[in-house]
């Protein structure tokens, strides 16, 4: 599989935050999700990636090209949703759009006026007038109206009702139809993630934990319960994460081999990508 | 694409827009009427030019700095340097407007004695236009509109403080900046525009070079 972004040492100081020596690949064909907690950089690294905020270290490559000498070809192929939009709010959709769309050389008119349609947008309303869910839609539109093979999202179901969410990752698979198409989109929901993704990257702190498929990332890991006599000073040492409460205890280990040799009469459960990401995160 | 940047801004300030066209063409007129010395149509229009480009430019970075366009903006095939080649070439489509408007103030207001401009004056006009403008945009850049707002308020108040002292210092001093160049005088009527053209290019890369290292 062709790599569509390539992310080395990359390092990036903020006031209060840094990023240290993220790295990571995307790969033609997935949808990549990125997750994290609140404040675990998952913006940072996405503004970074974009060249909206400038680089301290590292080396960003789409589709094989450095973003400096190959910004414009690049920025061509990429649709991007930013968290807070960042549109001109006193403009209409149209006006919007007539800033937009003349930056990409294969803007698909067509394409725009079928989401626009899709989702019941009027291109004659202010961007101010409309909701979190039909300002998500609307950058959508512009993000998928230029061909775009990389789909860069950053968080965008958060503060979405479940019903706009769940369009949204049918619009994803859609787009996914295509042959060379990828997605990369943060989110702290994982739930989003349980249906659409293939790759899973965990950042945490300003560093990645993870970065694997998410079906061998589930089967890596597993939900243990049973009764607190069972948990002693050697096996809690196999777990990443462990709850232990009067009734019994529940704990997220990545050592299930070695969990079910020494542990008889626990209870063995696939666990969700939350349970995973907030294992790792405590554990940090 | 740049003519489409241009074209944001003015959406941007589409609620002056109209205010300011009508001004453009009276302002000059009514300034005009009230000066009552020679050259006055030249003072006219640099009085005008300067307050529909301040109203107009200034209407655009509240708006860019309320609603942080330029960061979706530099997300697509519009460079950052394409964000900020735009701002100059707003103000100088602004500058072209009002010339023309002015013209036209020249037009309905032939009795009144306004009359139209040399290429030495519209020259001296954009060079002083460029100067204020070229001093703006790098600030504004590097610290944005509320920050540069209190920064030109406060050099305003300090004016009828710093600029007596300033005048009675370059009096004392007698100096004669008086010179000519060796060129002839159908060139020299062109050199306050290749002074204004260095100016914004200079002021360009610099705001340039601070925009580049701008977290968005």
């Amino acid at each position: 599989m062709t790599t569509v972004l390539d992310v080395k040492n990359l390092k990036k100081e903020l006031d209060t935050f840094s990023l240290a020596k993220v790295d990571f690949l995307l790969k033609e064909g997935c949808i990549t999700g990125f997750i994290g907690i609140n404040g675990s950089g998952k913006t940072t690294t996405i503004k970074t990636i974009l060249g909206l905020y400038p680089r301290d270290e590292g080396s960003i490559k789409f589709f094989g090209k450095e973003i400096e000498k190959n910004e414009y070809i690049i920025k061509n192929r990429i649709g991007v949703v930013l968290d807070e939009g960042y549109f001109y709010e006193d403009m209409t959709l149209k006006e919007m759009k007539s800033v937009i769309a003349p930056a990409y050389t294969n803007w698909d008119e067509s394409i725009f006026l079928k989401y626009i349609n899709r989702f019941n947008l009027k291109l004659n309303q202010k961007i101010a007038t409309l909701s979190k869910g039909m300002r998500m839609k609307f950058a959508l539109t512009l993000a998928l109206s230029h061909h775009a093979d990389l789909l860069i999202m950053d968080e965008p179901t958060s503060g979405l009702d479940p019903l706009i969410r769940n369009e949204l990752m049918e619009i994803l698979l859609d787009f996914m139809e295509e042959d060379g198409k990828s997605v990369f989109f943060s989110t702290h929901i994982t739930s989003d993630l349980d249906k659409v993704a293939d790759m899973l990257i965990l950042i945490d702190k300003g560093r990645i934990i993870f970065n694997e498929s998410k079906d061998e990332l589930l089967d890596r890991h597993a939900l243990v319960k049973g009764d607190n006599s069972l948990i002693n000073e050697h096996t809690r040492r196999l777990f990443l994460s462990l709850r232990q409460t009067a009734v019994g205890f529940e704990g997220i280990t990545d050592k299930l081999d070695v969990v079910r040799e020494q542990m008889n009469d626990c209870l063995i459960e696939r666990p969700s990508i939350e349970n995973i990401m907030l294992a790792y995160v405590k554990e940090g | 694409m740049l003519f489409h940047l241009v074209k944001k801004d003015f959406i941007l300030a589409k609620k002056y827009l109209l205010f300011m066209l009508v001004f453009a063409v009276i302002g000059p007129m009514f300034i005009y009427s009230k000066l009552g010395f020679d050259n006055g149509s030249f003072t006219s229009f640099l009085i005008t030019v300067l307050f529909t480009e301040y109203i107009l430019f200034n209407m655009v970075s509240m708006q860019e700095d309320k609603y942080r366009g330029s960061a979706l903006l530099c997300t697509t095939p519009h460079t950052r340097n394409g964000v900020i080649k735009a701002k100059y070439l707003f103000v100088l489509v602004i500058f072209i407007g009002c010339f023309l408007l002015f013209n036209l103030a020249v037009a309905i207001g032939f009795s009144t004695g306004l009359a139209r401009l040399n290429i030495y004056s519209i020259g001296i006009a954009l060079l002083i236009i460029s100067v204020f403008f070229g001093i703006l945009i790098p600030i504004q850049t590097k610290f944005g509109y509320e920050k540069t707002k209190y920064i030109f308020f406060i050099l305003i108040f300090l004016t009828p403080f710093i600029l007596p002292t300033i005048i009675e210092w370059y009096q004392s001093m007698n100096f004669n900046i008086n010179f000519q160049l060796p060129l002839p005088q159908t060139v020299m009527v062109w050199v306050p525009f290749v002074i204004s053209i260095f100016i914004i290019l200079i002021s360009m890369i610099i705001s340039i070079q601070i925009f580049s290292k701008k977290n968005l």
